[in-house]
C-alpha cells in the first residue's frame, strides 16, 4: 500500500510537471424515488420574520433541483486525507429571517466558529451535541456573536426552541476537504494529492454513503451519489 | 479475602444446596392476623422507585421510606396528585404468602385413658396459607392521603386492617398532619413491617402483651385504632412527633365497649447522622388510655356499648433504630407497661370473651388483694442486610412481671422469651412487585401457664414460606 | 500419644471449621448476589464536598438501592422504570446536567451534583434524597461520575459569579418585565409565566422527549425551581441555562444588575407566593409601570466573552 502510494507519487512527479494543484473529486449528489415536498413554514408565531418571507420559505430538511438533484449533502474525505489543523479563518453561521444560512455548515475540529444574529427577535442557539458538549445560549437582537469550536468530529443538529422551525446542522469534520452540494447536486473536493480515498456523503434525512477513489495525478475523477428517498 | 475467591469459583452450586438443608431443620407458622404489612409496589409503580428504595429489606422501612410516609405518601416535588398518573394506573396491591411449617407445643391438654386429663406435645407440619391483604393508598389530590386495607384472615374472613384519610401539610407546613379513621399507632418499629411470620415469632410480644388473667385487651399498641391523630415531622423527617386520641376498643368497630373510654398514644423520635455509620433514631412512645370494667346487662348479657367504671392502663417506653455501617442495623425497644388491678381481677373485655361475662364488676368492690399487674419488657432485633436482597435477622425479646395481679401468682407467672431468627431472600428487586423467599425459626415460653399443670409452655416454629405482593 | 492425638484432631478441627466457614462464604456471596450488576470495573472516582470526601466503591450499593430503578444500572437512563417516566431520568453517560453553577456546555462541579441529589428536582420523580448522610450522598456524587469518560478528562466549569443582590424595587421588576419581553421568555413561559407561551407545545429536551416549560404561577409558598428555589438559584438557573433542555444560558447577554432585574420580575409572576417582590409591587398599586428607558439600552453586550459578569 504504502510503497504503491510512493510509486504513485513519484510517477505523477516525474510526469506532471503541474501536479501541485493536485486531483479532484467532483460529481452530483442525486436522489431516486420521491422525496417528501418541502411544507411552507408558519413564521405567523414571529412577525418580525415572516414579513421577510413573502411567500413563505419551505421546510429544508430534502431540498432538491431539478434533475433529481440533492442539496445540503457534506461530503468530505474520510480517510486517506492528512488530519489537517484547522484553518485559521472563521466560518458564520447566521440567523437571519428565523431561518439558518446556512442551513448545513461544515468545519474543522477546533475551528472558530461564530453565530450571528441578524433577527429583531431573540433566538436560542442549540447545538445538540452527542459527543461534543451540549450547550444553549441565549443570543437576543443585537447582542454580539457567540464564539465557539467543537473538538470532536460530528454531524451535531442545532436548534433553535424559541422558533421550533428552526433547524440547521454543524457538520464538524476532521479534514478540510469538504464540499456540500448545491442546488443542482453538485460537489467538488479539489487539492487531492495521489493516494487512495474514502469518500463520504452525508444528508441529514437520508444517511451516509461512501465510495473509494483513488487519484493517481492531476485528474479529476467523477464520483457520483444516489440516495434513496424516505417516502413520508 | 483471597481464600473467598478461590472457593468463589467452585460456588457456582445452586446456593440452596448449602441452606436448604440447615433450614429444613428449623421452624414454623402462622401469619397471625396483625401481619399486614404495608409494602407497597402501587407506590413503586407510581413513582418508578425500587422497593429496596423504601424499604430496608421488604416490608421494614428505611429512613427514606419512613419520610415518603409521613409526607402522605409524597415525594413533594407536585406530581403526587392521582391527575399525574396514567389513567389505568390503580393503587393496589395484594399480598398473601403460602409457606409450609412445622408447629410444635410441649403442653396441650388432652383426655387419657383414664378418663382424666393430661398434657402432651402437639407437632403438626403441612402447608399452609396466610390471610390476604389487599393494600390501596395514595393520594386523592395534592396533600390528601387514603389508605384503605381491606384484609382477610386465611378462611377468607374480611375486615378493615385500616381505612383513614389523611390531610398532609396543613398551612405548608410539614408539622401539621391530620389524619381521621383507623390507623397503625405512629410507632417506627413497626408490627406491621416486620421482617418476621413465624407463629411463635411473627408478632412482637409487647405490642399485644396481657398479663394472664388481665381483662384489658386495650392497650395493645400493635392493633390498630380508630381515632385522630395528628403528627408532625422536620422537612427531613430527623424529628418526627405525633399524638393520637382513639377509641378504646382494640380497633373494633361499631363501639361495643364503654360508653366514653378513650386512649392517647404519643410518639417522639430524633434521627442525627453518625457520620460513616449511617442515620440513627432514637425516640420514645407513651400510651395512656381508660377502658371500661363494668356493663349493663340485659337478661344477664352484656349490652354493647354499655360500657362503663374506666380504669386506667399505661405503657411507655424506648425506641432506637441503630445502623452500623450500611450493612447492619439494630432496633431496640423497651416497655414498661401498668394495667389498673381491676383489670388484673379480669374485670374488663367481657364482651368477645377475655374474661367471664359473669365477671362484670356490678358491686364497684375490688376483689381483695388485687394489685396493679406491671411489668418491663425488651427486644433487640438485628438485621444483616448484606444486600438489597438478602436480608438474615433476628430477633430476642423478654418480658417480665414485677407485680402480679396477686401476690399469690409466681412472681413469674406470664413471663416470656422469644427468639426469632431466619433470612429473606428476593429474587429480584424491581418496582412492580415484591417477592421474597422467607425462612424462620422461633421459639416461644410463656412461664406457668400450661393448660394443666401450670408449667411452662413453650412452643417452636419453623416456616419456609414465598412471601409475595404485586 | 496423647499429645499427639490431641494435636491432630486440632489440626482435623481447624480444617472442619476452617472449611464450613469458607462453605459458609461461598454461600453467602454467590446466592444472593444476583440480578443485574453495575459496570464493571469500577473506576476509583471520587468527589469532594467541603471536608466530605466521597468514594465511588462505598455507593455500589446504595446506587443499586436507591438510583438504578430509574437511572439504570449502567447509568444510562434506562432503568427497568424509566419507561413510565416523565420527564425521563438522567442519562449519566453524556454528562449533561440541568442544575449547575457552572456556564452552559461545562460539567458541573461536585458540591452542583451533591445538592441535586439532596434537593431533589420538582415536577419530575426525582425524590428529596435529604435522608442521606453527607456521606453516602458525596459516595454517589462519586459513582455518578463513573459513568461518563469526560470526567476523566475534563474539569467542571468554574462557577458562575453572582454579584450581591440590589434591593427590590419598582422599577428594577418594570426593567425584568422588558427583560422578559425582550429576551423572548415569553415564548415559552408564556406572557403570565404560565408554561403557555406560543412555543412551550413545540418543545423537546435534547433526547427528543416532550417538556414543559417552567409555569411560574403553579404553587403557592412551597413552590420551587427545578434548580432551587432562592433568588440567588433563579439567578443562576438562567445564567447557566438549563443544560439538556431547550432552557439557554443568557450569560453571554445580560448584564448583572439586569439579571437581578429579572429575578425580582420573575417572582412577581408566582402570584400565589409571598415575596418582598409581590410586597414591592402591592406597595406601587399592583401593576407594573412601562420600562422607560433612562440612558443606556437595556441590553448590553456583556463585558466578558463568556462569564457575563464584570
Amino acid at each position: 500500500m504504502r510503497a504503491s502510494k510512493y510509486a504513485a507519487a513519484i510517477l505523477t512527479a516525474t510526469l506532471c510537471p503541474v501536479l501541485m494543484f493536485g486531483g479532484t473529486v467532483s460529481g452530483k449528489v442525486t436522489y431516486t424515488g420521491t422525496p417528501v415536498k418541502p411544507k411552507p413554514i408558519d413564521m405567523s408565531k414571529e412577525p418580525s420574520c415572516a414579513k421577510q418571507h413573502n411567500p413563505p420559505v419551505t421546510t429544508e430538511t430534502v431540498v432538491t433541483g431539478q434533475g433529481n438533484t440533492l442539496e445540503n449533502v457534506v461530503v468530505y474525505i474520510s480517510a486517506g486525507a492528512d488530519d489537517a489543523n484547522a484553518p485559521t479563518q472563521t466560518v458564520s453561521f447566521e440567523q437571519k429571517g428565523c431561518q439558518y444560512l446556512p442551513h448545513v455548515l461544515a468545519m474543522h475540529t477546533n475551528q472558530d466558529l461564530k453565530v450571528l444574529n441578524d433577527d429583531q427577535t431573540s433566538h436560542n442557539i442549540h447545538p445538540l451535541a452527542k459527543v461534543n458538549r451540549e450547550w444553549n445560549k441565549s443570543q437576543p437582537p443585537g447582542a454580539p456573536p457567540i464564539d465557539a469550536k467543537f473538538d470532536q468530529p460530528e454531524f451535531i443538529s442545532v436548534k433553535c426552541n424559541i422558533h421550533p422551525w428552526m433547524h440547521g446542522w454543524f457538520a464538524v469534520l476532521k479534514t478540510n476537504h469538504y464540499s456540500i452540494s448545491k442546488e443542482n447536486g453538485a460537489f467538488s473536493l479539489p487539492d487531492l494529492k495521489p493516494g487512495k480515498y474514502t469518500i463520504t456523503a452525508w444528508h441529514e434525512d437520508y444517511g451516509t454513503q461512501t465510495q473509494e477513489v483513488t487519484i493517481t495525478g492531476n485528474e479529476t475523477k467523477s464520483v457520483d451519489f444516489a440516495f434513496k428517498a424516505k417516502a413520508y | 479475602m483471597r481464600m473467598g475467591m478461590q472457593f468463589r469459583v467452585r460456588g457456582n452450586s445452586p446456593w440452596g444446596r448449602h441452606l436448604l438443608p440447615a433450614a429444613l431443620i428449623l421452624v414454623f407458622l402462622v401469619l397471625s392476623a396483625s401481619q399486614n404489612a404495608n409494602a407497597l409496589p402501587a407506590f413503586a409503580r407510581k413513582y418508578g422507585l425500587r422497593c429496596s428504595a423504601c424499604h430496608e429489606s421488604w416490608p421494614m422501612l428505611n429512613y427514606f421510606g419512613q419520610k415518603f410516609k409521613d409526607n402522605g405518601y409524597q415525594l413533594m416535588n407536585d406530581h403526587d396528585a392521582p391527575i399525574w398518573q396514567n389513567a389505568s394506573y390503580w393503587p393496589i396491591t395484594l399480598r398473601i404468602t403460602p409457606f409450609w411449617s412445622r408447629e410444635s407445643t410441649n403442653k396441650i391438654a388432652v383426655d387419657t385413658a383414664g378418663g382424666g386429663t393430661g398434657e402432651t406435645r402437639l407437632t403438626t407440619t403441612g402447608f399452609n396459607l396466610s390471610g390476604l391483604d389487599i393494600l390501596t393508598g395514595g393520594t386523592l389530590e395534592k396533600n390528601i392521603t387514603f389508605l384503605l386495607v381491606p384484609s382477610s384472615d386465611e378462611t377468607g374472613a374480611f375486615h378493615f386492617e385500616s381505612a383513614n384519610v389523611r390531610f398532609d401539610n396543613l398551612l405548608h407546613s410539614p408539622w401539621l398532619n391530620v389524619k381521621m379513621g383507623k390507623f397503625e399507632l405512629d410507632s417506627f418499629i413497626s408490627e406491621k413491617r416486620t421482617l418476621t411470620l413465624s407463629g411463635n415469632g411473627g408478632g412482637y410480644q409487647l405490642f399485644h402483651f396481657i398479663p394472664v388473667g388481665d381483662g384489658n385487651i386495650f392497650g395493645q399498641l400493635g392493633d390498630n385504632q380508630l381515632g385522630v391523630e395528628w403528627m408532625g415531622h422536620s422537612y427531613n423527617d430527623r424529628t418526627r412527633l405525633s399524638a393520637a386520641v382513639f377509641s378504646s376498643t382494640d380497633g373494633n368497630v361499631d363501639l361495643p365497649y364503654g360508653q366514653n373510654s378513650y386512649t392517647a398514644f404519643l410518639a417522639g423520635s430524633q434521627a442525627f447522622g453518625a457520620g460513616k455509620l449511617g442515620v440513627q433514631r432514637i425516640g420514645g412512645y407513651a400510651m395512656f388510655g381508660v377502658a371500661p370494667t363494668t356493663y349493663l346487662t340485659s337478661a344477664g348479657v352484656p349490652i354493647p356499648g354499655s360500657g362503663l367504671g374506666n380504669q386506667s392502663f399505661s405503657r411507655y417506653g424506648f425506641e432506637g433504630l441503630f445502623y452500623l455501617g450500611p450493612k447492619l442495623d439494630v432496633q431496640v425497644f423497651t416497655q414498661h407497661g401498668s394495667d389498673n388491678a381491676w383489670f388484673g381481677a379480669c374485670y374488663g373485655d367481657i364482651i368477645s370473651g377475655t374474661c367471664d361475662p359473669a365477671n362484670n364488676n356490678t358491686t364497684g368492690i375490688l376483689p381483695a388483694g388485687a394489685r396493679n399487674p406491671t411489668w418491663n419488657g425488651a427486644f433487640v432485633e438485628t438485621h444483616f442486610v448484606w444486600n438489597p436482597q438478602f436480608t438474615i435477622f433476628q430477633r430476642s425479646e423478654w418480658v417480665r412481671m414485677s407485680q402480679q395481679a396477686f401476690a399469690t401468682n409466681p412472681s413469674n407467672l406470664g413471663d416470656i422469651d422469644n427468639y426469632v431468627f431466619g433470612y429473606r431472600y428476593n429474587p429480584f428487586m424491581t418496582s412492580r412487585a415484591g417477592f421474597a423467599f422467607h425462612n424462620e425459626y422461633s421459639w416461644l415460653r410463656q412461664r406457668g401457664t400450661s393448660p394443666v399443670t401450670a408449667t411452662d409452655l413453650t412452643g417452636n416454629s419453623l416456616m419456609l414460606g414465598f412471601d409475595f405482593d404485586f | 500419644m496423647n499429645t499427639l492425638k490431641a494435636a491432630q484432631f486440632r489440626v482435623v478441627f481447624v480444617h472442619v471449621v476452617l472449611a464450613a466457614l469458607c462453605t459458609v462464604r461461598v454461600v453467602a456471596q454467590d446466592a444472593p448476589d444476583v440480578g443485574p450488576h453495575p459496570h464493571q470495573p469500577l473506576k476509583p472516582m471520587e468527589s469532594h464536598i467541603g471536608h466530605v470526601t466521597g468514594h465511588a466503591k462505598d455507593a455500589k450499593t446504595d446506587y443499586r438501592r436507591y438510583c438504578a430503578g430509574c437511572h439504570g444500572d449502567q447509568g444510562d437512563g434506562n432503568g427497568e422504570n424509566a419507561v413510565w417516566l416523565d420527564p425521563k431520568p438522567r442519562d449519566f453517560t453524556i454528562a449533561t446536567f440541568k442544575c449547575r453553577s457552572t456556564p452552559t456546555g461545562t460539567l458541573p462541579t461536585d458540591q452542583d451534583l451533591f445538592n441535586t441529589i439532596g434537593r431533589g428536582v420538582t415536577n419530575s420523580n426525582m425524590p428529596i434524597w435529604n435522608t442521606f448522610t453527607d456521606h453516602q450522598r458525596a459516595n454517589l456524587v462519586a459513582y455518578i461520575k463513573t459513568f461518563s469518560p469526560r470526567w476523566e478528562k475534563e474539569k467542571a466549569g468554574d462557577p458562575i459569579n453572582i454579584p450581591a443582590e440590589p434591593p427590590v424595587t419598582i422599577e428594577s421588576i418594570s426593567h425584568g418585565k422588558a427583560l422578559f419581553t425582550k429576551l423572548e421568555c415569553w415564548k415559552c413561559h408564556g406572557p403570565e409565566g404560565k408554561g403557555d407561551g406560543p412555543s412551550a407545545a413545540t418543545l423537546t429536551d435534547s433526547k427528543d422527549q416532550p417538556i414543559r416549560p417552567y409555569n411560574f404561577a403553579s404553587g403557592g409558598d412551597d413552590a420551587r425551581f427545578k434548580c432551587g428555589s432562592t433568588n440567588q438559584d433563579v439567578y443562576r438557573i438562567f445564567m447557566t441555562g438549563v443544560d439538556g433542555t431547550p432552557m439557554p444560558s443568557f450569560a453571554d447577554t445580560i448584564q448583572p444588575n439586569d439579571a437581578w432585574d429579572l429575578v425580582h420580575f420573575l417572582r412577581t409572576l408566582q402570584v400565589h407566593r409571598h415575596s418582598k417582590e409581590n410586597d414591592v409591587l402591592k406597595a406601587a398599586g399592583g401593576t407594573i409601570p412601562p420600562y422607560v428607558d433612562k440612558a443606556a439600552p437595556s441590553i448590553q453586550p456583556a463585558s466578558g466573552a463568556a462569564g457575563g459578569g464584570n
